[in-house]
């Protein structure tokens, strides 16, 4: 079994939204090959503290590192870090085919740009010929691999303005799956989707973590999916209330300093 | 009683030979083609009255060049140009609806044009000039304008197209990818604030924003596949161009307008076209 390696690391994150404190020095951090659920109430600061990290919003203060340098400075490293928002807010009647949008996760010259660099050959002039270059076989074939993975094959040619909320969060995720990633960010991927539908993309989640080595950061709502698949759970309510494997992190007492008095868990089974 | 200012092919052809239509011809194909290229992002970014709003800012430069007495064409790009950045920078910079924005932008440039063009002495032959174009004038200069910006326009866009798509899409997703978002709103608008520049001479204020929504939005009504809806935009663009100056030239029409209302035509017949097709489409499944 190879050693873990850190893979994100957030130090005292305080983020003010106005004069609203979000978020209040959070500090953690998460190593390869691990699943890691965020769950808290509404408002309780979930969606800005992963926007902070993807340095999507300023931060008042703290320190973010991802592959073991600032965001700033990821650079092509940034292809290895996939993200899904809580809402992907787009105009329904934009034209682009399914496919399309999968293939906007790939970047095909990724692993000769790699390749070129490590030989100190990296040519500005060969990136632009290669983006601009048609579409090739490699791409296809990555694009059809990652739809069937998420069972959204048969969607490939529609647009995606008609997808349901649930396929369009098959679709974005097998953008995700499109190339090879460290680190995948979900914010609620899940919400909106049938309940065989989200212990699939659990199954599926899973798999990219034991077989491929993925790093899967999740915000959650669904505390019985998030205690059968996660390995960690960090309970947040503006800062971090508790952390820890989730029979640990999901006990009644945790729970209810989380989520607060009124808080009751239903189990539900697939 | 004869419509028609040109009845035999002879005399079409005639017509043709001469050098003002024949630089019109590649002008109004070049404008069509820029069009249709930056217009398939304008309609997808709401970047619609922007154009509109830039395209009567560009009153300020001319009236400007007017009353200094310089070149107004060369006074036209630079002030369609700050206006366009400075409508990015307050819609970037505000929480203001950018719909505002651009109405605050254009009355105020619009007061700043009248009131300039009233301190203006005598013939005001160039103001007409601004609002109603006239794609016969253009010249040699024009032309290259429009294949540079044309070139610059396809090379921009084409080698970035992926990044362009996805910051449309969802800018966040965009960002998280390392894509320079706003670095590449201002490159689009400063092209797009030329483009309008130089496509006022040609149709005019009031008609410029014509060129940058109608074949795209025909494109969009008939293609779900990007790199389609792409290609067909420039190709309306182009082809109505064409067929707007034969129509002007048969009629004896004014060739902006001519143009314009070939698109409009087109825009009609292609949206009832596509009602047409989804009923049969609904009815045979």
């Amino acid at each position: 079994m190879t050693d873990k390696i850190t893979i994100l690391k957030v130090e005292g994150l305080t983020v003010y939204q106005g004069n609203y404190q979000a978020i209040r020095d959070v500090s953690f951090e998460l190593l390869s090959g691990t699943n890691t659920a965020i769950v808290g109430p509404n408002g309780a600061g979930k969606s800005t503290l992963v926007q902070a990290i993807l340095d999507l919003i300023p931060r008042s203060s703290g320190q973010i590192e991802i592959f073991g340098r600032p965001i700033s400075k990821l650079g092509n490293l940034r292809h290895q870090l996939g993200y899904i928002p809580q809402h992907f807010i787009f105009d329904r009647s934009f034209p682009i085919s399914v496919a399309e949008l999968v293939g906007l996760g790939w970047n095909k010259n990724y692993k000769e740009i790699q390749r070129q660099k490590k030989q100190g050959k990296f040519s500005w002039v060969f990136a632009t010929i290669a983006r601009i270059s048609p579409q090739n076989q490699e791409k296809t074939a990555a694009v059809a691999a990652a739809l069937r993975r998420t069972d959204a094959y048969h969607l490939r040619n529609q647009a995606i303005g008609t997808l349901s909320g649930g396929q369009l969060k098959r679709v974005l995720l097998a953008y995700c799956l499109v190339m090879p990633r460290k680190l995948l960010i979900l914010d609620e991927a899940f919400a909106g989707v049938d309940v065989q539908g989200t212990a699939d993309f659990y199954t599926l989640l899973n798999e990219l973590k034991q077989e491929e080595g993925w790093t899967v950061l999740q915000v959650s709502h669904d505390i019985n999916m998030v205690s059968n698949y996660c390995d960690r759970v960090i309970c947040l309510n503006q800062t971090i209330i508790c952390t820890g494997a989730p029979a640990i992190a999901l006990s009644a007492a945790n729970l209810l300093a989380t989520y607060g008095p009124g808080f009751s868990r239903y189990q539900h089974h697939h | 009683m004869n419509f028609f200012a040109v009845t035999t092919i002879s005399e079409l052809v005639a017509l043709l030979q001469y050098p003002f239509m024949q630089r019109a011809i590649v002008g109004a194909v070049l404008m069509g083609m820029l069009g249709g290229l930056l217009g398939s992002f304008v309609t997808l970014r709401q970047l619609s009255f922007f154009s509109h709003a830039v395209g009567h800012a560009a009153l300020v430069g001319i009236t400007l060049g007017v009353l200094l007495q310089l070149n107004p064409t060369w006074m036209l790009l630079p002030s369609s140009l700050a206006f366009g950045v400075i409508v990015l920078y307050f819609i970037e910079k505000t929480d203001l609806a950018s719909d505002s924005i651009l109405s605050i932008i254009l009355s105020g440039a619009l007061a700043i044009g009248i009131i300039l063009s009233s301190l203006i002495q005598g013939y005001r032959g160039n103001l007409m000039a601004v609002l109603f174009g006239d794609i016969l004038a253009i010249d040699r200069k024009d032309l290259i304008l429009t294949v540079l910006l044309l070139a610059a326009s396809a090379i921009f866009l084409f080698s970035t197209l992926g990044q362009q798509i996805l910051l449309t899409l969802n800018p966040a997703v965009a960002k998280v990818q390392g894509i320079a978002v706003e670095l590449h709103r201002y490159c689009f608008i400063v092209l797009l604030s030329l483009a309008v520049a130089v496509a006022i001479k040609a149709v005019g204020v009031l008609l410029v924003n014509a060129f940058l929504v109608i074949p795209a939005s025909t494109a969009k009504l008939i293609s779900h596949h990007f790199r389609r809806f792409l290609l067909l935009s420039v190709l309306i663009g182009s082809a109505t161009s064409i067929i707007g100056m034969i129509v002007s030239g048969l009629f004896n029409f004014a060739s902006g307008p001519s143009i314009v209302l070939v698109q409009f035509v087109v825009f009609i017949g292609t949206f009832g076209w596509t009602r047409l097709w989804k009923r049969c489409g609904k009815k045979f499944s």
